[in-house]
């Protein structure tokens, strides 16, 4: 769905603080959502953290930068890291140009996969919760 | 001819002197990424030659070379003709500002120092779980990148100071804003003030700072000159740790990287190695050490305007690094800190810390083995 000029895709889960999820193969892969992509401005670092770092449900595992804003990524849920975007590495600024795409950043190894229920999903509560988020950083555009 | 700019007026016959004989050119680490000649110092003069002679206007057009200077001091140690070249690049960028001409970025840097009490313009201060403002011997002031981007290291130098028994406090500490002058501004008078009358309230004689910059603004800016007048010193963490003796000691081989600010801008080369050499039999200097050593890209206000440059310079001196075999890389600014943890690729597995923050990790860890024996 588009909201007024964010592009959120159907079929994907959403955590609060704007990173995308989506199960392949068992693993669950993260990524920044165009909100959040398009607040930032140009992504110049990503932190990656060895694979293996335990991850909690809303505990920050990574950082990453654009310019002077700093940002953290949060565990959607409980897992263990399986995997990192290495191309980010070298060109973080996937993260701009295909958010949803070649700029995914992670891959989790969830404890239970049944925790993504606690994550955005059915298109009426994303609409409502971008529309809030929206209003809320309208000052800082 | 009449002089149109205060470069000019200044810096005429300093900019007439370059030769052109390049030397900058081989330790410029703008040039050492882009490997583009507009952007060493020489280009730069160039540049501001033909200003001079009214063959081009000093516009927009010219903001890529003159605001894209990391204000290392690298091509200064090296000129034959004695050309300070950074002091040319802070008027020249001052003169830009006066005409309208400036980087989004750094006149996005001057709004918020208008507006906030930190670069980040951040509204949450960390508190470091400690109080501010009391009364003590030392003010501990922590920076802009301390307090908002390397919380970590901070935390690890406090702990260390209270292990030493260190008898200091921190104080609601606002930006030094001495980097504004850098980037075509003038230092935050207000900011400066509140600063002054922060630390002068804890009735403390010294102020040691973790950053370098802040160490030069504070040393050498007349807005703090009051601290002087009053018979407070300002030193830098390096120049505390020196007189110290260490119970620890590390196997793990240890280079170390000079920051621009830190070396060629205060001086500071024999100190953080009195205390390296105390706690690391194993060190290794880079192949550009002291004097002559590469900058990181953090400074001049390239890291916020040029970050990609920036991280590619970082890239450059972590090569170095690499090429040591060393372990830990330990630097004592802050802001090299920060860039170098930034660029640092995953498959480059050494560590990088502060000189206080690595010794306080070992005191960690050998009370952790105390423990377990």
């Amino acid at each position: 769905m588009e909201i007024q000029g964010y592009y959120l895709p159907d079929g994907l889960y959403y955590e609060e603080n704007h990173f995308w999820v989506k199960e392949e193969d068992g693993l669950l892969v993260l990524g920044m959502d165009d909100f959040a992509q398009k607040m930032a401005g140009e992504v110049v670092y990503i932190q990656l953290p060895d694979e293996g770092k335990i991850i909690k449900a809303g505990k920050k595992f990574a950082k990453l930068e654009s310019g002077k804003w700093l940002g953290k990524v949060f565990g959607p849920v409980n897992g263990e890291l399986a995997a990192v975007n290495e191309e980010l590495e070298e060109n973080p600024g996937l993260i701009n140009e295909d958010c949803y795409g070649k700029g995914w950043m992670f891959k989790i190894r969830p404890d239970d996969i049944g925790e993504m229920a606690n994550l955005l999903h059915e298109p009426e509560e994303i609409e409502k919760w971008l529309l809030a988020e929206i209003e809320k950083y309208a000052e800082d555009k | 001819m009449e002089n149109k700019y205060d470069f000019e007026k200044k810096y005429r016959d300093q900019i007439l002197k370059c030769s052109r004989c390049g030397f900058c050119q081989a330790v410029c680490p703008v040039y050492g990424s882009t490997l583009r000649p507009a952007l060493n110092a020489r280009g730069k003069m160039l540049l501001l030659k033909e200003v001079m002679d009214e063959k081009i206007e000093l516009n927009d057009d010219l903001i890529e070379s003159l605001f894209q200077c990391a204000t290392c001091a690298a091509c200064v140690k090296d000129c034959p003709s004695d050309v300070d070249v950074p002091e040319i690049i802070k008027q020249v960028r001052k003169d830009m500002v006066h005409i309208g001409s400036c980087h989004p970025a750094f006149k996005g840097m001057n709004e918020v120092l208008q507006k906030h009490t930190n670069i980040y313009a951040e509204d949450e201060v960390p508190d470091f779980e400690r109080k501010r403002g009391q009364r003590a011997e030392n003010v501990y002031f922590i920076g802009c990148v301390g307090s908002y981007r390397e919380e970590e290291t901070t935390d690890a130098t406090l702990n260390l100071m209270d292990r030493l028994e260190v008898d200091y406090t921190l104080i609601e500490e606002v930006c030094c804003s001495g980097v504004l002058e850098d980037v075509g501004f003038e230092i935050n008078k207000d900011l400066a003030e509140r600063n002054v009358e922060s630390i002068l309230a804890t009735g403390a004689k010294r102020v040691i700072t973790g950053c370098p910059y802040c160490w030069r603004t504070f040393n050498a800016k007349p807005d703090y000159a009051v601290l002087e007048q009053r018979g407070v010193t300002v030193i830098h963490i390096t120049q505390l740790l020196k007189e110290f003796d260490w119970e620890v000691k590390t196997e793990k081989r240890v280079t170390y990287h000079d920051s621009c600010d830190l070396g060629r801008h205060c001086g500071i080369y024999a100190e953080p190695r009195l205390t390296i050499g105390k706690i690391a039999p194993n060190f290794v200097e880079m192949p550009h050490n002291h004097d002559d050593a590469l900058c990181c890209g953090a400074g001049g206000g390239v890291r916020g305007a040029y970050a990609k440059n920036s991280i590619a310079m970082a890239r450059r001196r972590l090569k170095e690094v690499e090429e040591t075999g060393a372990e830990v890389v330990l630097s004592d600014c802050n802001s090299c800190i920060h860039n170098l943890v930034n660029a640092k690729l995953r498959k480059q597995k050494f560590e990088i810390r502060t000189t206080a923050e690595f010794i306080n990790m070992l005191m960690d860890e050998q009370l952790k083995d105390d423990s377990i024996s």
